[in-house]
């Protein structure tokens, strides 16, 4: 990634340091990106251990491999680190990298405030890793990390207030990102350049900047409470003290519900790009994309109880939020429907970012449909909290959202770095991740059927085989985990080089600025500002 | 090190012509406005306010630490701050300021409206609590919060948001002595309405033995109003820096983007407690 030697005039960055310093100072949007990617990279990595470590402890029923108590700390913190340190910094990174140069800006509207928020995630994921070595261990509440359980009662020790801080000082971030975000997109587009000339990849990051601005401070919020009801004795969520853990759960799934669209969006927007790239076509039905993407949005606030079906809510409410909760089905299937309508007769190119974007509708829409199958209450009270949930929760998740951003990833790998990934491991990883995923998780399906709760380190006997085969699965997701590692490793070093400022050969169908610039982009991106001669409709 | 910054722009009549052809986007203004210099001091405020959320959260723990400690993570917050804020003193004259006004106004506004949505999960609380568990509510033993004295520093605050509004047009206008002493006003409405407040938690606690930790009332109570205060006093020290900045010339008719900052952020913190004065106080 030398972007040294690409600086030359009549857009010369000013470059004050190079080396490690270069990077502790830089403002620049890309490598600013390119430092929440290997944040996320790194993390995932952990992540994916305490995902390994919950899946060995249920190879039996009643492992001695790991302490209950430990279980639980390795299920909190593997869902926090990925949600909170892997894929929304990894879509930030990406959205930090493109949405710049796909408006013709040169940078973020506000660069501090951009490296700001980067940096203001290293303390809290210092505080969240180090909270494994206070006495009580790390939290162990989920990551919803409901009360009473989560509560100054059940969850003695720093480690859950630890937990709280840190997920507040990470908003502080993700809030900070968000208006960045707008103010850029508002603000700083080409001349010629309307709302509705933005390729779909800068819209999605517009509703989910919006949806991080109205959605983080309400969790910051309740957490706050939260930690003072820990910490100070308050009683905002101790029935004891007239205080309503249910409350806890609504404020907490406001933000959640959103927060789940806030991980799935960005891929929604590469998707739109990498599917009609490699089909060469050109997308089909811009304008329902962008009002998908907007009802999505909207929708996304008012559905939140179905989070709390079996939780004590009245009737009525579970009607209303059965129906919205069915209704934001709607949008996504148009959605669905249009990357189909993309490929749809045209020339496909299956190269491996185009094997993750089919690998993505395939898995998502079975996300999907289990998702509207739980907005149907009578069906959720049957497998709520059971490992359905689960299945349902990474399809959409690692079929969708991670997913997606391998496609991402794989399609603007040569663009960011001048480097090309090997085809071959790529598509071994795609495989491995495929086969993998399905091997894992389809078979949750059944175990929450038959009524295996998730959350709960013990299960009953009979439940055995299919944990065993789960278990072994994990290993082709290790596997396949390894070998992206390697490919990138290795290409960022030996790979082939490219200097083809469109090196899929895809800017005909595409109309996405980053396909017009130098590969790797110079630092301020172009060197005339450029001119966007619009071309939907 | 600072660069010249002609050299850095786009070609002038290119980015003029498209600009005019194309009505809308006309603001996007002198591209050199986004000379992307490095700066350390982002990272050392991350670190900052990390140690200092460390620090305050090992203090709450009652571990105890050398006071040192908590200072010297002070001073790791305040430098990096002022060190950034300089920075951006410096840069501006490096920048288009209608187009630097215009993405910093819309951008403030914008962490405004997050900051709206913090204060909507007290709000929420409180009315689900009020009306879920009306048979108990307000719960039994909790004192009358009288809204006598609240009305007043109510009527005060809404008053400031006047006064400041008048403060910044004179300044506008050209007539900064005028435009000093309406500032002079509002920070002293502030502090009167502090005070006020001050005087209704010292009451409340001392005569009703009322504390945050009287139950889920106590905490809404306490931490609304805290919460709000702690606004005000941040209000105070912005309108604060305005008046420092007045006294030292350092905004003029063109750079005033910290006049319209803080006029925005005096009308939220005012608009806040006109909310939370009915809800807690009359409701
Ligand atoms: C078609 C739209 C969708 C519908 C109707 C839907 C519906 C639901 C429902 C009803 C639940 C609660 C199940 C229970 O706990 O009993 C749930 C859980 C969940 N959903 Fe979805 N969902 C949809 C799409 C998504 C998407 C796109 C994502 C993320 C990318 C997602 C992520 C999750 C997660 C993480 C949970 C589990 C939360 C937890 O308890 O930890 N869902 N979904
Ligand atoms: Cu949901």
């Amino acid at each position: 990634m030398s972007t040294a030697e690409a600086a030359v005039a009549p857009a010369p960055a000013p470059q004050a340091y190079s080396g490690l310093m270069d990077w502790l100072t830089t403002t620049d949007h890309k490598k600013i990106g390119l430092l929440y990617l290997m944040f996320a990279f790194v993390n995932a990595w952990a992540g994916g251990l305490f995902a390994g470590v919950v899946r060995l402890r249920l190879w039996s029923p009643n492992s001695s491999f790991i302490s209950p108590h430990l279980y639980n700390e390795m299920l909190t913190m593997h869902a926090t680190v990925m949600i909170f340190m892997v894929i929304m910094p990894a879509f930030v990174g990406l959205g930090n990298y493109f949405v710049p140069i796909m408006i013709g800006a040169r940078d973020m509207a506000f660069p501090k405030l951009n490296a700001f928020g980067f940096w203001m995630m290293i303390p809290p994921a210092l505080m969240m890793y180090a909270s494994f070595f206070t006495v009580h261990g790390s939290a162990r509440g989920g990551w919803w990390s409901y009360p009473p359980l989560s509560g100054p009662q059940f969850s003695p020790g720093a480690g859950e207030s630890l937990w709280c801080l840190a997920i507040i000082l990470m908003g502080i971030a993700s809030i900070m990102g968000a208006v960045n975000f707008l103010v850029t997109i508002a603000d700083m587009r080409a001349p010629g350049m309307g709302w509705m000339d933005l390729p779909l990849f800068v819209w999605s990051n517009i509703i989910t900047a919006w949806l991080l601005l109205l959605a983080v401070p309400v969790l910051s919020g309740v957490l706050v409470m939260l930690l003072s009801d820990r910490m100070f004795g308050t009683g905002f969520f101790q029935p004891g003290l007239g205080g309503d853990p249910l409350l806890y759960q609504h404020l907490f799934w406001f933000f959640g519900h959103p927060e789940v669209y806030i991980m799935i969006l960005p891929a929604f927007g590469i998707m739109s790009h990498v599917v009609p790239a490699f089909s060469r076509k050109r997308l089909f039905g811009y304008k329902g994309m962008v009002l998908a993407l907007a009802s999505i949005g909207v929708l996304g606030f008012m559905v939140w109880a179905h989070h709390m079906f079996t939780s004590g809510i009245s009737p009525q409410a579970q009607i209303f939020f059965s129906t919205t909760s069915l209704l934001i089905g709607v949008p996504t299937g148009v959605k669905v429907y249009s990357w189909l309508a993309s490929a749809w007769g045209g020339t496909i190119d299956f190269t491996p970012a185009m094997k993750f974007a089919f690998g993505f509708i395939a898995l998502f829409v079975i996300g999907g449909l289990s998702g509207v199958m739980l907005a149907v209450v009578p069906f959720d009270i049957a497998v709520h909290d059971s490992y359905f949930v689960v299945a349902h929760l990474h399809f959409v998740l690692f079929g969708g959202s991670v997913m997606g951003l391998m496609a991402g990833i794989y399609y603007w790998f040569p663009k960011m770095t001048g480097r090309l990934l090997s085809e071959k491991l790529a598509n071994w990883h795609f495989w491995l991740f495929f086969i993998g995923f399905i091997w894992v998780f389809m078979p949750m399906h059944w175990l929450g059927f038959e009524g295996m709760p998730r959350r709960v380190a013990f299960y009953r006997p009979q439940f055995e085989p299919l944990n065993r085969f789960i278990s072994a699965g994990f290993l082709l997701l290790l596997a396949g985990g390894i070998i992206f590692t390697y490919n990138v490793v290795h290409s960022l070093r030996k790979g082939e080089r490219t200097s083809d400022p469109d090196p899929w050969g895809v800017n005909d169908v595409q109309q996405s600025l980053e396909w017009t610039t130098a590969t790797p982009p110079k630092p301020w991106n172009f060197d005339e500002e450029p001119e966007f001669v619009p071309a939907h409709d | 090190m600072n660069m010249d910054p002609t050299s850095t722009s786009f070609p002038a009549p290119h980015g003029a012509a498209a600009a005019a052809a194309a009505p809308g986007h006309a603001a996007h203004g002198d591209p050199s406005a986004h000379a992307p210099q490095p700066s350390g001091w982002p990272l050392l405020l991350a670190f900052g306010i990390g140690l200092f959320a460390t620090s305050f959260f090992l203090l709450a723990s009652g571990y105890h630490v050398m006071p040192l400690f908590y200072l010297s993570a002070l001073i790791c917050v305040l430098i990096p701050a002022l060190g950034w804020a300089t920075t951006i003193a410096r840069e501006r004259h490096h920048q288009d300021p209608v187009y630097t006004y215009k993405i910093l106004r819309r951008g403030f506004f914008y962490f405004l409206l997050s900051e709206g949505a913090i204060f909507g999960s007290f709000f929420a609380h409180n009315i689900y609590l009020r009306y879920a568990h009306a048979k108990t509510w307000p719960p039994v033993g909790a004192p009358y919060l009288n809204p006598h004295l609240a009305a007043i520093g109510t009527l005060l605050l809404v008053f400031s948001s006047f006064t400041y509004h008048w403060c910044h047009q004179a300044f506008l206008k050209g007539k900064k002595a005028l435009a000093k002493n309406w500032l002079l006003a509002t920070i002293g409405l502030g502090i009167i309405f502090l005070g006020i407040q001050g005087y209704d938690w010292g009451t409340l606690k001392a005569f009703d033995k009322f504390t945050y930790q009287h139950g889920a009332f106590g905490s809404e109570f306490y931490w609304m109003t805290g919460f709000h205060g702690l606004h005000v006093c941040v209000g105070l020290l912005f309108l604060s820096l305005v008046y420092y900045r007045m006294e030292t010339n350092q905004i003029d008719q063109t750079y005033n983007f910290s006049l319209t900052a803080a006029e925005y952020y005096w009308h939220f913190v005012d608009i806040v407690w006109v909310f939370l004065f009915f809800v807690i106080y009359l409701l």
